[in-house]
């Protein structure tokens, strides 16, 4: 147990600690335990090379897929929860055929149809794109969540005069918010992290946070652009942790959802 | 639910994967299929060519000169070539070669190995070895780490649980470019896992450089980013096994190992057979790291292999054809999953 504590910790903590480092300490040979402070990196990578910019366009991409692909979900969700057809069943396989698919074969085909289409390197597309990609997944995960949900709930609401539609906005979805939040974190790491969609579709400064990693990259770097990335990498996992921390209960209850009772 | 508004709930959300990825798909099959290329035209070209003294002369040359459309841009022509170009990527005419081409059978031994490295020389063939190497060669230990990681954390007390919980998924949640650069600098020469070993008395390594080192390392980081998911689904599991066989058997005088291999692992077993197929439509894509280590000489997956001629090859084309040939492969080890759902979905009728 202490072992994988330590393994899984490790090269975080160390990339941490290296990033306040300069180049010539943080690489050193042997490797040293302490060495000078500095903010340097974080400055040169924030200041200089605009990653506020990518911020912002990760912001604005990850706030919108996560918004679109729960309400969208949702909505599916519900009706594969409670429909008894056959069709249900095959929506389900499909998506885990979907799911199943590697990102890059998907890419193959958007970039000519997108270049085409003249739209290449917008919030939109990559938003759209991102939510598609997302759905199986997230129907799969509030599928669970909805079945959790007493049938009797919507059905009295039926009785006493809603309409499906109004049955499941104002009584189903009041309850649902646990399983809704779950769904959104998932939907969030899943936009947050994708680097081969987001570096391939976006371009210079629509760049997103993570794809922009990708400028750091290379065996031929010089030792400060190294280290450049590093603080790079160390401001894109502090969100994520933060995030995380927070919401830790959700996510093993969304695992537990979405692959136990699937 | 009436049939009506089952369609109308789900609309938006199969409209958007029936746009973006079952058209798509298709796209790559027809992309696969063909062969495209700007449309030349040969066009006499008249310049003139200053003599000396002021004096010109006019030559007219034949050049072969790309056709634009009102837009200046070229015209692309698309041929049909059928499955040529998944032959190509497949690169079966030297398959063929190779298996039907002559040499010296010494041992059995010596055939196979040889056959495997001439085999293996192909990029594709080699992509699909350490993908499938990835695959099923990191499912074992993350089954087994994350059901002890879950046994050990259920055993826990409850103030220590949620530390626990949240250290052991961080190689799960962290972006998978981020954790794979973290490794990776840990593993540079001369870097803090170098110089550990060298400390520990056992000579140098320089894990980028060798083919061996690369692969167990790019491995051994897939254990590491797939156990914490193992964990997470087994521990929640864990909280369902239900009391009264576990102190049953502990009256009939069970071992905690006896326990373990006849309640708990039981009941758990549904969940194992998930985690394997999730993991395994997850390892085939690996990536990042492959990406991240800039190990495709030593250690190339498939969705690496794609990725690189659509982008730095700009062949659309060929990387269609490397992508059907991973879409064939992802529906073959999904086959299984399929048959069984589909059993299940038709006794529970």
């Amino acid at each position: 147990m202490a072992v994988w504590f330590a393994v899984a910790t490790f090269p975080f903590l160390w990339m941490f600690l290296i990033s306040f480092r300069k180049a010539v300490d943080a690489f050193a040979t042997p490797p040293k335990l302490f060495a000078p402070f500095t903010f340097d990196n974080f400055h040169h990578v924030w200041v200089e090379d605009a990653f506020w910019h990518f911020a912002i366009n990760t912001t604005i991409v990850t706030a919108a897929t996560m918004a679109v692909s729960l309400t969208i979900g949702c909505l599916a969700g519900y009706a594969l929860a409670r429909y008894e057809g056959k069709l249900g069943f095959w929506l389900l396989i499909a998506a885990l055929v979907f799911r199943a698919m590697p990102h890059v074969v998907l890419l193959t085909a958007y970039r000519p149809a997108f270049f085409e289409l003249g739209i290449w390197s917008r919030y939109e597309t990559l938003i759209v794109v991102l939510v598609a990609i997302n759905q199986p997944f997230t129907i799969w995960m509030l599928r669970a969540f909805f079945m959790g949900i007493p049938r009797d709930m919507d059905e009295a609401a039926m009785v006493d005069g809603c309409s499906r539609w109004g049955a499941f906005r104002r009584v189903v979805v009041p309850v649902m918010w646990p399983g809704i939040v779950t769904a959104g974190l998932f939907s969030f790491l899943l936009a947050y992290n994708d680097f081969i969609i987001s570096s391939q579709l976006m371009n210079g400064d629509m760049t997103t946070m993570t794809a922009a990693l990708g400028n750091y990259m290379g065996q031929k770097q010089s030792v400060t652009r190294l280290m450049h990335g590093v603080a790079g990498a160390v401001s894109v996992t502090i969100p994520i942790i933060i995030l995380v921390y927070a919401f830790q209960k959700h996510i093993v209850s969304g695992l537990t959802a979405g692959a136990v009772k699937g | 639910m009436k049939r009506k508004s089952f369609l109308l709930f789900v609309a938006p959300s199969v409209v958007s994967m029936l746009l973006l990825i079952a058209m798509p798909l298709a796209g790559v099959v027809y992309l696969a299929l063909h062969q495209s290329y700007v449309k030349t035209e040969l066009v006499e070209l008249t310049t003139e060519v200053p003599l000396f003294g002021g004096l010109k002369r006019q030559v007219t040359r034949t050049v072969p000169q790309p056709v634009l459309d009102e837009n200046g841009r070229g015209v692309k022509v698309w041929k049909f070539v059928g499955a040529d170009n998944i032959v190509q990527a497949a690169e079966v005419e030297g398959l063929d070669e190779i298996l039907s081409g002559a040499r010296e059978v010494t041992s059995l031994r010596g055939f196979i190995s040889e056959l495997h490295r001439e085999i293996t020389n192909v990029d594709f063939w080699s992509a699909l070895e350490f993908t499938l190497l990835y695959t099923f060669g990191t499912t074992p230990f993350v089954l087994l780490i994350g059901l002890g990681l879950a046994l050990g954390v259920d055993r826990a007390s409850e103030r220590l649980r949620g530390t626990m919980v949240f250290v052991s998924i961080l190689p799960m949640i962290v972006t998978p470019v981020v954790s794979s650069l973290a490794v990776y600098w840990l593993f540079l020469d001369g870097a803090v896992i170098a110089s550990l070993i060298e400390a520990l008395g056992f000579g140098r390594f320089y894990f980028l450089a060798d083919q061996l080192t690369i692969r167990t390392v790019i491995v051994a980081y897939g254990i590491w980013w797939a156990a914490p998911f193992a964990f997470i689904i087994l521990y929640a599991g864990l909280q369902t096994v239900p009391r009264d066989p576990l102190e049953a058997a502990m009256i009939d005088g069970a071992s905690a190992w006896q326990r373990l291999r006849y309640v708990v692992i039981p009941h758990l077993m549904p969940l194992l057979a998930v985690i394997t197929v999730i993991h395994v439509m997850d390892a085939y894509r690996v990536f990042e790291p492959i990406l991240v280590f800039g190990a495709s000489v030593f250690a190339n997956s498939v969705q690496y292999l794609t990725y690189y001629t659509l982008s730095y090859e700009d062949n659309a084309n060929k990387a269609a054809a490397y992508a059907i040939l991973t879409v064939i492969g992802v529906v073959i080890l999904l086959i299984p999953v399929l048959v069984h759902t589909y059993r299940d979905q038709a006794t529970r009728r």
